[in-house]
């Protein structure tokens, strides 16, 4: 028998009350995770967006439109190596009015070139650039609503009123995470013949390529100040910063979701705490006993926090073991799947598993400071009168 | 140190009051009081006298209000928390009353704890906590837990476990408080045995006579006086 056997065996001597002390820390090791996931896979998101791209839109809002010469004006800027445009179209699904993803008008040729990280095959290419009423989708929203290429579909305008049928010219997929894989990508031309003549020719917004990420800001300025005495003035950022002010009204309850997880570590900490407490004074007397041959105030410390550690560590792996198919698995591509826009990579992240076992053993730690630091130093007769 | 080198527990003047309740209750009134190598004392006296207390100051486990102890050529008074903890380790074993063996462990291994302290390999522990199961007579319930014990086994593995570390003296808290007649007696044909075979001084607490008809000599407590 060793020391580390000693403490081992103390830490397992009440099965049931362990056992129900490591499931709730474990649960509650999951719940962090999971909150801790958002944060990180919300992170990412914005993280990955382009640095080498601008968005242009309207000074004012997203919904107010550009006249589509702008784009020629972008184009011409020092720094851009090329521009395109989208406009938000709001198309539906009537089959499924409640699935909300991207479906965007642009120039099929020009919106390619510029997200070069999207990989279309060349014949998926020529066959949108040849088909007016062509459409590509991302592989994930593919999948989502069970289109492969050569399908019609038809989808209802919101922003844009009437019924559009479209055929699956392609599938894209993503070589970076910086594109939203759930988009459907129809002409421009085409929606744009379909409007009255007063509503023509306007664009929601350009994005535009430059030559040096490091300068966005520079050439940003620049279009800018172009059209800044004009009677549509814009504002541009790089894609990134969109992605964040896009969003920018999620912070808030991120932060919400910070503090929830911290809230849940410190019940968690009194949770443990008092269990730990609990079992210490039914063996006050045992602590006498190894006092009185010769154990040390800090041997008694150390059995008790070394019990505390066992039993953070052992449920910071069950609940590591849980979060990965829960989590990950589970909730994770789900998320994916149905809230693309706002978390495209809902994975794990490795700084989280290490930050929660670390965390579940400093939990052990703190929970039993306080039982632990009392009980060695109470006096040996004290302890030794306490029947057990 | 005390003049005679052979009285290896050596009290003067000792008092002992605990603070009750803002008023001071003093059990031991300036009590003079030896043990001699190799004796096997019984302590007795009515409850509530103070022969715990008693121990409890002979084992260091609690300071005196006033006077001297000298245990085994150390003063206890000039040693501190962790010098104290050694002096028990290294020259006292327990007897509890109510055998206070820890439930997780076997017998074997309540035996082996005192070693724990020292330097001794793992292996040699084991040996040594089989030896000292063997000099109890409980060869056959070395990996038997408490429970699965009777009192006077239980009792019995706590003798081992006082003697594992060979201390000189063994000090014994009413260690047939708990027994039934035979049980008790083996008990204390055991720590006769220590006493005669191994010269080990022994200082036990009783409230029987007949337990302390095995001792070499008996003292009474009352009233904090010794008679
Ligand atoms: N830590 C303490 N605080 C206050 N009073 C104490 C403390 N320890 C002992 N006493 C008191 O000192 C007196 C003697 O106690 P002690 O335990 O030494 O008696 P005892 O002779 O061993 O009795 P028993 O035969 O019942 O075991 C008792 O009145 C007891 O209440
Ligand atoms: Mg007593």
């Amino acid at each position: 028998m060793t020391t580390f056997g000693l403490v081992l065996r103390n830490a397992l001597r009440n099965k049931f009350r362990s056992a129900l002390t490591i499931l709730g820390v474990a649960l509650a090791i999951v719940a962090f995770i999971f909150l801790r996931t958002i944060i990180t896979a919300w992170n990412t998101g914005a993280d990955h967006g382009a640095k080498d791209r601008i968005a242009t839109r309207h000074k004012l809002s997203f919904v107010i439109t550009l006249p589509k010469r702008y784009i020629d004006v972008v184009r011409q800027t020092e720094g851009v190596k090329g521009a395109t445009w989208a406009n938000w179209v709001g198309a539906k699904d009537p089959r499924n009015p409640d699935n909300f993803f991207a479906s965007l008008a642009v120039d099929p040729e020009s919106f390619l070139e510029v997200h070069h990280e999207m990989k279309v095959s060349e014949e998926a290419r020529q066959r949108w650039f040849e088909d007016r009423r062509g459409a590509i989708v991302g592989d994930v929203l593919a999948r989502n609503m069970g289109l492969k290429v050569g399908d019609k579909i038809s989808l209802e305008g919101t922003i844009y009123p009437g019924t559009f049928e479209y055929q699956i010219a392609g599938i894209y997929e993503a070589t970076r995470r910086s594109i939203d894989r759930s988009q459907f990508l129809i002409h421009w031309d085409y929606l744009n013949d379909s409007l009255p003549a007063d509503r023509q020719d306007q664009i929601g917004w350009i994005i535009a390529r430059i030559d040096d990420a490091s300068s966005s800001g520079d050439i940003s300025a620049r279009i800018d100040r172009t059209f800044e005495e004009s009677d549509v003035p814009t504002l541009s950022m790089s894609e990134r910063q969109l992605q964040v002010s896009f969003l920018g009204m999620l912070s808030a309850l991120l932060t919400a979701v910070d503090v929830i997880s911290g809230v849940i570590l410190l019940i968690l900490a009194l949770i443990l705490g008092n269990t730990i407490a609990m079992g210490v004074r039914e063996r006050q007397n045992e602590f006498g006993v190894l006092r009185a041959i010769g154990f040390l105030p800090r041997h008694v410390l150390a059995f008790i926090m070394g019990e505390a550690a066992i039993v953070g560590v052992a449920a910071g792996i069950l609940g590591l073991a849980v979060a990965y198919p829960l989590v990950e698995l589970g909730m994770g591509r789900f998320i994916e799947e149905n809230m693309s826009a706002y978390f495209p990579y809902f994975r794990i992240d490795v700084s989280t598993y290490a930050a929660a076992l670390l965390l579940s053993l400093l939990l052990g730690f703190i929970a039993s400071a306080i039982p632990a630091l009392r009980s060695s130093r109470m006096s040996v007769t004290d302890a030794l009168r306490r029947v057990a | 140190m005390s003049e005679d080198a052979k009285q290896i527990v050596f009290l003067r003047g000792v008092t002992k009051s605990f603070a009750k309740g803002g008023e001071a209750l003093t059990v031991l009134h300036g009590l003079d009081f030896e043990v001699e190598e190799g004796q096997f004392l019984a302590l007795m006296g009515p409850s509530g006298s103070g022969k715990s207390t008693l121990l409890n100051l002979i084992a260091g486990l609690d300071v005196p209000t006033a006077g001297r102890v000298e245990v085994a050529g150390h003063d206890l008074g000039a040693l501190g928390d962790g010098q104290l903890a050694k002096f028990r380790a290294n020259t006292l074993g327990f007897v509890f009353q109510s055998f206070n063996l820890l439930p997780v462990l076997t017998a074997a291994e309540n035996v082996a704890l005192p070693l724990l302290l020292t330097s001794v390999p793992r292996s040699e522990r084991k040996t040594r906590a089989h030896t000292a199961l063997k000099v109890v007579g409980l060869s056959d319930r070395v990996d038997h837990y408490p429970r699965q014990l009777s009192g006077g086994q239980e009792q019995r593995v706590s003798i081992a476990r006082a003697i594992v570390n060979d201390p000189q003296i063994i000090i014994a808290d009413e260690p047939t408080g708990e027994l039934d007649r035979a049980s008790a007696d083996a008990v204390l044909d055991l720590l006769q045995k220590l006493n005669e075979e191994l010269g080990k001084t022994i200082i036990m607490v009783t409230h029987d006579p007949r337990a302390a008809k095995r001792a070499s000599s008996v003292r009474e407590l009352d009233k904090g006086q010794l008679s």
